[in-house]
């Protein structure tokens, strides 16, 4: 019913300002408008490089910037429960990588069932990261520095797990080295949207009825039949657009359930309730009974168990292990993605999608910059501004509309 | 004093906390009955902040003993005082500033629905809940599920006082309930604990401020330096009388011989 600018009135102890001022207008931005500016610089982005080279909008061409960015979205929605409770993970390349030389290793070298070499390596990720959490939670150390150390021990942990004297373990011919070519066929493409457009649109009618039982109000259409007509476009959009080319790829099927899920657990549930409030004040947390150290070091958990999962995903692409998969250019791309995507980098806020757009916004720049010969140097400045201006937001946000 | 049946709702009966060789509180009983404010009063150190700590459970009293509704309580922790029925509200780190009206005041203890349902939160039952309470104590939140962030200073406090009374607790202690607060967002709060009153609560208020206490409390209890120098009603001292107990200008029977001398001059 309230929506921000109704009833005047209301604004007990705050009379004569007007009902949407300033800093409601900040609050709203830093809250459930987050992604509109992100979304406008995203189509700024793309308009300008398809203007600037017509391949760019190729259903090719957005299928294969899809396919780039799988890695550090999910990395990037890792990276997104650690930096919501206010902390950071220095280390998801690196653990990435052992994760993924542990299982290529099994996989490939010891002959070990691909889906036990799997779990073996995603457990190892996780087990990284409730390392850490432990370390921060119990130790007080610095995220920075604790998760800083344990990327350096971890590189050095992936030279030796390499074979001596090609330092590569192949993904060729095997299972894991098969994923990026997997596509979905359009009718599987087709029911994939449907079945969670149906889902959201389920649990949001659920939500609904259950307001209106208990006599709140709320609109049917502007709580369920908009957003979930919305999602079905968008997404009709998306799955048209694979299906010109080879159909949705698979990893980008994978990666949309696995958002979706964790959409699911950060807003729907109290675990995910309590991120959000270690994150904001841990101190109030404590006194509501919330376990802050089990939430810290179950973040950290989750950090790593995707990192573990992008270091695969990653492997799978590039056809092997090598040293060069520790490399930080993904631990950067990673952050900033969800920093460009609105995760605040002072805890607290943030959301799963950010992950996606973020990395959309990365990606795009990426593969838009390559398709009209920009040198690396233009590239690289590009990015770095680009985040520059993410965080200088995040900053604005916290300080107007935010804590303080 | 007169023996009431029921028993008091709380009672502090002689105790003495030691820290090391400080002794922060010593020998302090005081009684709170149903529908009752006591304030409690004092200068910086005199043992006002471990007084609702050890009535709060998170301090133990060294001799002496805590009794709710008649009963003696062995409290270890603050989930022992809410379980007796005490909640206590903190100066300031009550709220999250993320979390909007509902969640801030469902924290710690969400309606779920059951796993089969996905265990989803029952956001519908907590906002009925939520408007309830907000609804019976006149707090006015002009949208539960705004950040708490842009709420104000007054309606802040009062979403926490009204965290506090979801548990429906017997008493309720406030820490320095209107520090920081503007004039027009004091008389918020204030209202609040009269309603609280109302309601046949008690209420155990820390404050600095001897008008809000002159306008709000039934009774004052005034410690300094870890010992009960003072108990006077409403009515029965003046603001000087007050703060010269506090700061020891006047000491316990000077002060009585005073009040005497008001009542019957």
């Amino acid at each position: 019913m309230a929506d921000l600018s109704s009833d005047p009135k209301a604004l007990s102890g705050r009379t004569g300002f007007p009902p949407m001022n300033r800093h409601d207008l900040m609050t709203a931005l830093a809250t459930r408008w987050r992604m509109v500016p992100v979304l406008i610089a995203l189509a700024l982005i793309w308009t300008y490089f398809s203007w600037a080279n017509p391949l760019f909008i190729s259903p090719r061409n957005l299928s294969n910037l899809s396919l780039q960015i799988v890695v550090t979205a999910i990395v990037a929605l890792g990276l997104m429960f650690v930096l919501v409770i206010g902390e950071i993970d220095l280390s998801v390349a690196a653990s990435g990588a052992v994760s993924a030389a542990i299982s290529a290793g099994l996989a490939v070298n010891a002959g070990v069932d691909i889906g036990i070499a799997i779990l073996v390596g995603l457990g190892v990720g996780a087990g990284i990261g409730a390392l850490q959490g432990v370390i921060v939670t119990w130790f007080r150390a610095p995220a920075f520095i604790v998760t800083l150390g344990m990327s350096l021990i971890l590189q050095g942990i992936l030279l030796d797990l390499l074979p001596e004297g090609t330092n590569l373990i192949s993904l060729v011919g095997t299972p894991l080295g098969k994923i990026a070519t997997l596509y979905l066929s359009p009718g599987m493409g087709i029911a994939l949207l449907g079945a969670m457009t149906a889902l959201y649109g389920f649990l949001s009618w659920q939500s609904w009825r259950a307001s209106h039982q208990q006599a709140l109000g709320g609109s049917l259409l502007r709580e369920v039949l908009l957003p979930t007509a919305a999602i079905a476009i968008a997404g009709a959009a998306a799955v048209a657009v694979f299906n010109a080319y080879r159909g949705v790829p698979g990893l980008v099927a994978f990666l949309l359930v696995l958002l979706a899920a964790f959409s699911y657990v950060t807003t729907q549930t109290r675990f995910g309730l309590y991120l959000y409030a270690v994150g904001a004040n841990a101190e109030a947390a404590r006194r509501a009974g919330i376990s802050v150290p089990f939430v810290r070091i179950a973040a950290f958990t989750l950090t790593g168990l995707f990192a573990a999962l992008g270091g695969m995903i990653a492997a799978g692409r590039v056809l092997g292990v090598s040293p060069d998969s520790a490399d930080t250019t993904l631990l950067l791309e990673a952050i900033a993605a969800a920093v460009i995507g609105g995760v605040s980098l002072f805890g607290g806020r943030g959301s799963v999608w950010a992950a996606l757009i973020g990395a959309l916004v990365i990606g795009s720049v990426s593969n838009g910059m390559l398709l009209i010969n920009a040198s690396t140097q233009t590239r690289l400045e590009v990015q770095g501004a680009i985040l520059t201006l993410a965080v200088v937001l995040d900053a604005l946000l916290s300080r107007r509309g935010g804590a303080r | 004093m007169a023996t009431h049946t029921p028993p008091p709702v709380l009672e502090v009966r002689n105790v003495s906390v030691r820290f090391g060789g400080v002794a922060a509180l010593t020998d302090v009983s005081m009684v709170v009955w149903p529908g009752e404010v006591v304030a409690l009063v004092g200068d910086n150190g005199a043992g006002k902040s471990t007084l609702v700590k050890t009535i709060s459970g998170i301090q133990q009293p060294d001799s002496g003993e805590i009794l709710v509704a008649g009963r003696a309580h062995a409290m270890k922790g603050p989930q022992d005082a809410a379980a007796a029925g005490i909640q206590t509200v903190y100066q300031d780190l009550a709220l999250c500033d993320n979390l909007d009206t509902v969640q801030n005041l469902f924290l710690g203890r969400e309606i779920c629905l059951p796993w089969w349902k996905g265990r989803r939160m029952d956001r519908a039952r907590m906002e009925k809940r939520a408007r309830e309470v907000l609804s019976d104590l006149d707090v006015k939140i002009r949208d539960t599920r705004v950040p708490s962030s842009s709420l104000s200073g007054g309606q802040r406090q009062s979403v926490a006082i009204c965290r506090s009374i979801l548990a429906n607790p017997q008493v309720v202690l406030l820490d320095e309930p209107t520090a920081a607060l503007g004039v027009a967002q004091r008389k918020q709060v204030l209202a609040l604990i009269e309603r609280l009153k109302a309601q046949g609560r008690a209420v155990v208020i820390i404050s600095h401020d001897i008008g809000d206490v002159q306008q709000i409390a039934d009774r004052v209890v005034v410690l300094r330096l870890g010992r009960k120098v003072a108990e006077v009603t409403r009515g029965g001292y003046s603001r000087d009388e007050l703060i010269a107990a506090m700061t020891g200008a006047l000491d316990a029977a000077e002060l009585a011989a005073l009040r005497k001398e008001l009542a019957h001059g």
